[in-house]
């Protein structure tokens, strides 16, 4: 049972452990609790269960800090592997390894706090011999993820550090002054592909020379050599580098720029065209409205030029004059 | 205003021994008629002691009074070139590099084995002093940048263009709704007047 107890998740069969253990010391001084040296027996018994549940609450918070360190380690992996020359997370990599420096160093003096408290208890009270082999289990399993985190930690730093190298030599690569012969006819060559006879190495140049930020300017920065440290002149080729670096950002943020302004453009056109919609729209209607209007006075027109019934009500208006002016006269 | 004033391309044995002239095109026009040989030996001699100390592989910029001479010697052919200040460094060495390219293209390794300063005129090399006084032409960088400057000038006249086109277009929609409202009365008012006169 303590074999089992003494692998992998240590908290759960320590709980289940405590139970099974305070069980049988429960029976163990229930056996002994009726005896004259009662209280005594009970005592270690009850001490001891608390040192046992202090020190499986102290072994299952090592643990825990233990798995949330080797989380942060698994993290900082990922950022040391995703490192590229100009886009270096240093300031998180930093943090993140004095922070887990830090958690490793207290989880080692827990364990370490951990493994003296378990000592200690064993040598002072009469523990079964479970219990012992049960706690020194339990330390030395913390002690080994510890140390394996450990391991990693430092292949992490490895790692890092070598991935440090590697941009520098690319650095050095870029801002060189001193000619290999061998790797000479394929760099300088490249922009002459075409024309020059020895060219046969588009590829070999480009594995180095770092993704589609670089690319722009890979024809000039291709035709450098390598390099052989010649002090005074690298902050020359240095600023050189750099004012072309700069000038490939600036072409770059431009062309953001003028994609924005485009965008921009294209939504004032369509808001506009929307617009225009409306007019059309409006237009028909007033034309629809001016149809109808004319069609109506047509209308009008007709009935006015060629009403019968207006040429018999006049007559009867004029009929009706005179009946009133015969009358009034005669 | 930017300017070249020279361009040499010069072959430089490894320490020690004065470098050899392979070609050389000057623009001395800025220059009274009576200086133009003392200026052309200034310039030789300036650009032999340059070429001299530019170790293998690597670029310099010198300071000369009010030129600067820049350099890159490229595995023992050297370019030089006299330009003012106002020459962008960049274009300046890329300049050099096209040179140095173009002149490897035409005669191949044969200047290695001359010892002698080449007095004869590389017709590419004054042809392209004369191009190059545009440091934009050297540059493609340069060129692009500048392309790119007039490109958003244009955009942002269009966008100004286009935004007086909708304040037009919002006076055009005024009025198309006031005259389909007027046209709309209209209308009624002939409905109206057809109708109700049928007894006078």
């Amino acid at each position: 049972m303590h074999a089992k107890s003494g692998n992998a998740s240590i908290r759960d069969r320590t709980q289940e452990f405590l139970g099974i253990a305070e069980r049988v010391k429960k029976s163990y001084c229930s056996q002994n609790g009726p005896s004259s040296s009662g209280s005594k027996p009970e005592e270690p018994p009850r001490s001891a269960m608390a040192m046992q549940s202090e020190f499986n609450r102290r072994a299952s918070k090592i643990g825990f800090g233990i798995h949330q360190t080797s989380q942060k380690l698994a993290k900082l992996a990922k950022l040391a592997k995703r490192t590229s020359v100009f886009d270096d997370p240093t300031v998180e990599i930093q943090e993140l390894t004095t922070v887990i420096k830090q958690d490793i160093t207290a989880l080692n003096s827990a364990v370490v706090d951990l493994q003296f408290l378990s000592n200690s208890r064993n040598e002072r009270e009469h523990i079964s011999t479970d219990t012992t082999t049960h706690s020194t289990t339990v330390v030395d399993d913390l002690k080994n993820r510890l140390m394996s985190a450990t391991k990693e930690f430092k292949d992490v730093l490895t790692l890092r550090t070598e991935n440090l190298k590697v941009h520098e030599n690319r650095r050095q690569l870029f801002s060189s002054s001193v000619s290999k012969n061998p790797t000479n006819p394929f760099i300088r060559q490249r922009p002459l592909a075409s024309k020059s006879a020895a060219s046969t190495s588009a590829a070999s140049p480009l594995p180095w020379a770092n993704g589609s930020q670089v690319d722009g300017e890979s024809q000039p920065l291709l035709q450098q050599q390598q390099n052989q440290q010649q002090q005074q002149v690298v902050p020359i080729q240095d600023s050189y580098m750099q004012s072309r670096a700069e000038a490939l950002q600036n072409v770059e943020s431009t062309i953001h720029e003028l994609s924005s302004i485009f965008n921009q453009l294209a939504t004032l056109v369509s808001q506009q065209g929307e617009i225009a919609i409306r007019i059309d729209e409006n237009m028909e209607d007033t034309v629809a409205n001016v149809e109808g209007a004319q069609g109506a006075l047509l209308k009008y027109l007709n009935s006015i030029s060629s009403n019968r019934w207006l040429m018999i009500k006049i007559f009867f208006v004029l009929v009706f004059f005179l009946m009133i002016f015969l009358f009034f006269v005669a | 205003m930017v300017k070249i004033t020279a361009l040499m391309v010069l072959k430089c044995t490894p320490e020690g021994a004065d470098p050899v002239i392979l070609a050389n095109a000057s623009d001395l026009s800025s220059f009274g008629f009576f200086q133009r040989p003392s200026v052309k030996e200034f310039i030789v001699f300036v650009g032999r002691t340059v070429a001299r100390r530019t170790p293998p592989g690597q670029r310099q910029s010198v300071q000369h009074e009010e030129y600067k001479v820049h350099s890159y010697n490229q595995n023992g052919l050297c370019a030089l070139g006299f330009m003012d200040d106002h020459y962008p460094v960049r274009s300046a060495f890329s300049l050099l590099n096209k040179v140095l390219d173009e002149y490897q293209k035409n005669f191949g390794d044969s200047w290695k084995t001359v010892e002698a300063d080449n007095s004869q005129q590389w017709p590419y090399l004054s042809e392209a002093l004369t191009k190059f006084q545009d440091p934009a032409e050297a540059d493609k960088l340069l060129k692009i940048q500048r392309e790119l400057d007039e490109t958003k000038i244009i955009l942002h006249k269009t966008i100004d263009s286009v935004l007086a086109r909708g304040e037009k277009l919002d006076s055009l929609v005024e009025k198309s709704s006031d005259l389909s409202a007027a046209s709309q009365m209209f209308y009624k008012q002939a409905k109206k007047t057809n109708q109700c006169c049928t007894i006078l």
